[in-house]
């Protein structure tokens, strides 16, 4: 497997591919805490096993629906923010793996949603933590690889 | 001629993108339906005719891979052509959805000619509405 700075640019590039192409928001990194309202996550497993997660705040979740369905914030529910949410991590996880080992096959778990605020910050060790911005709308993305057989 | 089209996802939000990329598109959509999962895909399909499927493959209940497996054991419903939709793009994931009938394969995240230059493919027709022996001839989408 790569080393974690290659993976690092490997998951930054999977994030910015997804959110660029399926959302129009065009993210920069940082190093700031993120303010959460809601989080998705999905577990892989194959050759190594991991988890990703996404922390993110009302903002970047509207925009996304905004962006995404042609919708007006009026029109915008939670529910349609969460299916973003938890879509949004289904396809980085899905181009992360295909970039990472693209001979292997994983299976994906189906990405659960969660409503909840907090603060994401990027000092866990246990886990590859990324934050950006875009305008005020913020995201956390943290990967853990579990385990490897 | 216009087509029915049936979008077999669990993420509404991107049941709703595709409708709205084929519609934009040009395709000429008469029905689109949309289910969940294969199993919901399956029931609709007891009702209902349609030309062409664009399925997930990471679904709960019946996944995509289950629901190619289910419509190949019906005599009718095994004609109709199956696109994939997914994140999961591995060659050999490929490949087990090709073995099991699938006829396009598009990889999420997607860009909308992507869309509709596979669902012309698959389907063999151009924009406007004839068959055609190469549809790829289709300029960039602005949406």
């Amino acid at each position: 497997m790569a080393d974690m700075k290659k993976i690092q640019e490997i998951l930054m590039n999977s994030i910015f591919d997804v959110y660029e192409k399926m959302f129009f928001v065009f993210l920069e990194p940082m190093d700031d805490a993120v303010k959460y309202d809601m989080a998705a996550s999905i577990r892989f497993s194959g050759v190594f096993n991991g988890e990703i997660r996404a922390y993110l705040n009302t903002d970047m979740a509207r925009s996304m629906v905004e962006n995404m369905l042609g919708l007006e914030p009026p029109e915008i529910s939670v529910k349609q923010m969460e299916d973003c949410a938890k879509e949004s991590i289904n396809m980085i996880c899905g181009s992360f793996l295909e970039r990472l080992s693209p001979q292997a096959v994983f299976d994906l778990s189906v990405p659960e949603g969660e409503l909840k605020s907090g603060v994401f910050k990027k000092d866990d060790p246990g886990t590859l933590n990324l934050a950006f911005d875009s305008d005020g709308q913020l995201l956390g993305i943290t990967l853990s690889i579990k385990s490897s057989k | 001629m216009s087509f029915n089209v049936l979008v077999v996802d669990d993420s509404m939000s991107m049941r709703a993108v595709i409708k709205k990329i084929i519609t934009l598109s040009g395709f000429q959509m008469d029905k689109c339906l949309e289910a969940s999962n294969g199993r919901q895909g399956l029931e609709l399909l007891a009702d209902n005719w349609v030309d062409v499927i664009l399925s997930d493959i990471n679904m709960p209940e019946m996944n995509g891979l289950q629901f190619l497996e289910e419509l190949a054991k019906n005599e009718t419903l095994r004609e109709i052509p199956v696109i994939m939709i997914t994140t999961e793009g591995s060659g050999e994931r490929m490949e087990e959805a090709f073995k099991r009938g699938a006829k396009g394969f598009i990889k999420k995240p997607f860009l909308p000619e992507q869309i509709r230059k596979v669902l012309y493919d698959v389907i063999g027709v151009g924009e406007n509405g004839r068959y055609e022996e190469d549809p790829r001839n289709t300029d960039e989408l602005d949406f």
